[in-house]
């Protein structure tokens, strides 16, 4: 029990913070909504956004860091996909943050059924 | 896909009690309270709109968590809403909505806890075509559904 009192707000690491960083911007979700389609190059991802390469290089480089998107060099361009392990970070964090306010409902129900003495 | 963590519990105990309990300084040293020997919990409850609520809770003075609570409604013995913040040991904030209610059933009460506001809304909306498995996940972990 003890562990899981430890661990709700210091498991948010500091790769769930950069998925959650990254998701914050429109274009940045825009990018991933895309790349849901399938796997895109720089020039490809740029042009629905109005955006220079640089721009949208910055932003890809964004959501590499949370791991959101993987980047791979195909001859003279830059292929995107999605990653995953930022997302699967987030639902574990989620998960853990259940089971430690269950814990502590859990706790608080049985003290007031034991000051109350079972009932109204 | 829900956008909230949802918890009921079903206690023996009239909603006055309930709510009273969770408004309490023991009851709120009972919810963050656990048994290991030297925990800290420290609340100071304002209870009125407006009035703060704030908890901090660890094994030791140097590792403490922090909870700041703003009421925003008291419905006393039926709904409590608060605006949460909670610091982490770095101190980087997570800000949420939370809504108690208290609800009657018979000589019990369903006490419900709703958790809004996570940063998972945009998982949802955005990544769902992509990566469809995590997001199954995710919704399997917001709305306690079965695997």
């Amino acid at each position: 029990m003890g562990s899981c009192y430890s661990a709700p707000i210091g498991a948010l690491s500091t790769t769930l913070d950069k998925t959650f960083f990254a998701l914050a911007d429109p274009t940045r979700r825009g990018i991933l909504e895309q790349l849901g389609g399938g796997p895109a190059t720089i020039s490809q991802l740029a042009a629905p956004f109005g955006l220079t390469i640089n721009g949208i290089k910055k932003h890809v480089a964004v959501l590499e860091v949370a791991d959101l998107v993987v980047t791979q060099k195909v001859g003279r361009t830059r292929e995107c996909r999605l990653g995953s392990a930022g997302l699967r970070e987030a639902t574990d964090w989620i998960e853990r943050y259940r089971a430690v306010w269950d814990l502590r409902l859990d706790r608080f129900g049985r003290f007031v059924e034991r000051t109350t003495r079972g009932g109204a | 896909m829900s956008r909230s963590l949802s918890y009921e519990r079903l206690i023996h105990a009239s909603p006055e009690q309930v709510f009273d309990a969770f408004t309490s300084p023991a009851g709120q040293r009972e919810l963050y309270g656990q048994d290991d020997p030297g925990w800290i919990v420290e609340s100071i409850c304002d209870l009125r709109v407006g009035g703060t609520w704030s908890i901090s809770f660890g094994p030791a003075p140097g590792q403490l968590y922090h909870h700041h609570n703003v009421f925003e409604e008291i419905d006393r013995p039926h709904r409590l809403r608060m605006s949460t913040t909670e610091i982490r040991l770095d101190g980087a904030p997570l800000v949420f909505d939370v809504e108690v209610t208290f609800a009657a059933r018979g000589e019990a009460t369903l006490m419900t806890m709703t958790q809004s506001g996570f940063p998972t809304d945009a998982l949802r909306d955005e990544h769902a075509i992509g990566v469809p498995t995590t997001f199954d996940n995710l919704e399997r972990v917001l709305t306690g559904s079965p695997p």
